[in-house]
């Protein structure tokens, strides 16, 4: 298979701490691959640099063949980054949200409607979709922002925290939509959590980082049986003690 | 009842006084700006009086009696008189005389005035001698009718030592070199002042909401979280600037001409009360703009907006939230207040040199000084404005488009704190 993403001793400075420390790691086109590490791990910033938010310091980050640094406006045509503590425009309805959003992507209004329509199925949102941002409980805005990550089938998905402020059904809908998306549509789905279930249950690969460097990574079940682990939080409390 | 209000109260003293922006923002700049204010008027007051102390005027004597020379010999001794040889008062305009002779006051004598005088101190009260002053109007300003009042006061001391109403004055203004019959200098200079008051307020103001509004903007994406997916989309960093800045241009645009219609009706109850007749029409005047002027002011205008604008995005995007994004904006405040709140009352021409130098610096005194400028005629001054402030603009845009193309509009901060402290902070907050 294809890489979606190759890095290669990727080093990121803020002043003089440094958040990744010549990161290795690949993703293959069309897998899920959980970045799972504790706080601070360098998860976030490792992410950011993929969608073209943060420079590297040293290293190369390549997207689909794409240099990060040096085709940034390619790469930004062919994924979808989720942040972790993203919002919407309190004062747009999330219909709004969502066409304005839609409109980047594409110029064709039936194309607009298009991904909106599935925009609107994704979050599950019905007639809320309507009402104003700034009236959605922080599951229903979570929910409004997955399905914006999705919306545009695009390559490379960038989650960060999918599940986070979901409930138990919303999460696993949620999940079960972007089993979906890599299915039908072959998105490769990059994402970070903390939560162990959700990423034992989507992800086909996992990367376990800490202190910016890749300390554990295969599948699952690999992972669970080299670290003799009954599940990932196992595995995660054993590398990370470890490490 | 109210229990721990004394704790809520100290706690929230203890967080706002020890925030380094609202100390600065809200203590130390004004304390510091006032006091450059009142130095500034304190000294521009100075200047004019000292001025007014050293007085020249012409006097144009086409009577030739001994009265007239008792006149002129009477205001020698109190200021420095030129005589002009010219009969026509046009003819001294035009021939710039006063420029040359250092003053803005033109009397003529007409030539009735020794006969005149004579009958009325031989008992023929009802004839009084006349004579005519001539005022240069430069423009609006507190210090515009000092000449005119000196030449008032030494009439009245003039007519208090012989007789009273012995001598009469018919005043006029010189306006863009032509001469206005029957125009009162001092009652055009208080009409003008209006508008030179509620122009510097309302560009004040407009520039006040325009920075307001784009800090908020950028500060509002960061504090939601919206910045980052923002960032992320396929559209050119520049476009999500420009297309900030036109939001907030609308909106402050809108927000000015409400508050230009609400504040031309306040003026306008002032001016409606001068008495019809009193020839105090500026538009045949020559004192409003012409098209050519207004569209000027506009372009000055425009560029000033922007470079605010501009420096607001800049600022803002070294904010963490809106109330950073407001305190680091209020930094620049100052710089609106003080230039129009000098330039409400006084011409740039009659500051201190270094004042002057220090107002033309400020990109946003121009849309001001250019205002004044365009009602003179003199449309140079909006011109050099223009350029100077489109190259101020010029390089702000080029920083804030250089931090939206970069990472730093993610991880700028302003700290007041070690560069240690503010790299662990940076870090912190992106994990």
């Amino acid at each position: 298979m294809d890489n979606a993403i190759r890095i290669a001793d990727l080093t990121k400075d803020f002043g003089t701490i440094r958040a990744l420390d010549s990161l290795n790691l690949s993703v293959e086109s069309g897998e899920i691959l959980g970045l799972i590490g504790p706080n601070g791990a360098g998860k976030t910033t490792a992410l950011r640099i993929i969608s073209a938010l943060l420079l590297p310091t040293s290293g190369n980050v390549e997207v689909f063949g794409l240099n990060v640094v040096e085709k940034a406006a390619e790469v930004r045509k062919i994924i979808s980054y989720l942040p972790e503590e993203a919002g919407a425009y309190r004062n747009l309805s999330g219909w709004e949200y969502l066409n304005f959003m839609a409109k980047f992507r594409t110029d064709s209004k039936d194309e607009i409607q298009r991904i909106v329509n599935d925009a609107a199925e994704i979050s599950g949102l019905g007639e809320r979709l309507k009402d104003k941002a700034k009236t959605y409980s922080k599951g229903m805005k979570r929910r409004l922002l997955v399905a914006r990550a999705l919306m545009t089938k695009p390559r490379l998905a960038i989650l960060d925290e999918p599940g986070s402020g979901l409930d138990v059904l919303h999460a696993y809908h949620v999940r079960e939509i972007i089993k979906k998306y890599v299915k039908d549509y072959g998105v490769t789905v990059l994402l970070s959590s903390h939560n162990m279930l959700e990423v034992e249950h989507l992800c086909g690969r996992v990367a376990l980082l800490n202190k910016g460097k890749t300390v554990a990574e295969g599948k699952p079940h690999e992972l669970k049986e080299k670290f003799d682990s009954a599940n990932l939080e196992e595995v995660f409390a054993k590398v990370v003690g470890l490490a | 009842m109210l229990k721990g209000f004394g704790n809520i109260l100290v706690k929230e003293l203890k967080e706002l006084i020890r925030d380094p922006k609202i100390l600065l923002g809200m203590i130390i700049v004004p304390l510091i700006m006032f006091p450059i204010l009142g130095a500034v008027m304190n000294f521009s007051v100075q200047s004019a009086q000292e001025q007014a102390q050293k007085a020249t005027i012409l006097i144009m004597n086409n009577d030739g009696g001994n009265w007239s020379q008792d006149f002129i010999t009477t205001i020698n001794s109190s200021m420095r008189v030129f005589i002009s040889n010219y009969t026509n008062p046009q003819d001294v305009v035009n021939q710039d005389e006063l420029s040359e002779c250092n003053t803005t006051q033109l009397i003529e004598i007409p030539p009735d005035f020794s006969a005149n005088m004579t009958q009325h101190v031989s008992g023929n009260e009802n004839i009084t001698a006349l004579v005519k002053i001539y005022s240069v109007f430069s423009s609006a300003g507190v210090f515009e009718g000092i000449g005119s009042s000196m030449i008032d006061v030494f009439i009245d001391g003039f007519n208090r030592q012989l007789a009273p109403n012995m001598v009469r004055e018919e005043k006029s203004s010189i306006i863009k070199g032509q001469i206005e019959e029957g125009v009162d200098p001092a009652q055009l200079s208080a009409l003008m002042i209006s508008q030179a008051i509620a122009m510097p307020i309302t560009i004040m103001i407009l520039l006040t909401y325009s920075m307001q509004i784009a800090a908020t903007s950028v500060a509002m994406e960061k504090e939601e979280k919206t910045l980052e997916t923002l960032l992320t989309l396929p559209v050119d960093r520049f476009s999500i600037l420009m297309g900030k800045l036109s939001g907030s241009i609308v909106v402050a645009g809108v927000a000015a001409i409400a508050y230009m219609i609400g504040f031309n009706y306040y003026m306008g109850s002032f001016t409606s009360a001068i008495p019809a007749g009193t020839n105090l029409d500026l538009v045949s005047l020559g004192l409003v703009p012409s098209l050519f002027g207004y569209l000027l002011l506009g372009i000055s205008l425009f560029v000033a907006l922007l470079s605010a604008l501009a420096m607001a995005v800049v600022l803002s995007a070294f904010a963490e939230d809106v109330r950073s994004a407001q305190s680091l904006v209020s930094y620049v405040y100052p710089f609106l207040f003080i230039p129009s709140f000098i330039l409400m009352y006084v011409d740039i021409n009659a500051l201190p040199l270094a004042v002057k130098v220090a107002l033309y610096a400020i990109p946003y005194s121009h849309p001001i000084i250019a205002s004044r400028a365009v009602t003179m005629g003199d449309y140079w001054t909006a011109v050099w404005g223009i350029v100077y402030v489109s190259i101020f603009t010029l390089v702000i845009m080029y920083v804030a488009s250089r931090l939206f193309a970069t990472e730093k509009v993610l991880t700028a901060k302003l700290k007041f704190r070690g560069l240690r402290k503010r790299g662990k902070k940076a870090a912190q907050d992106l994990e």
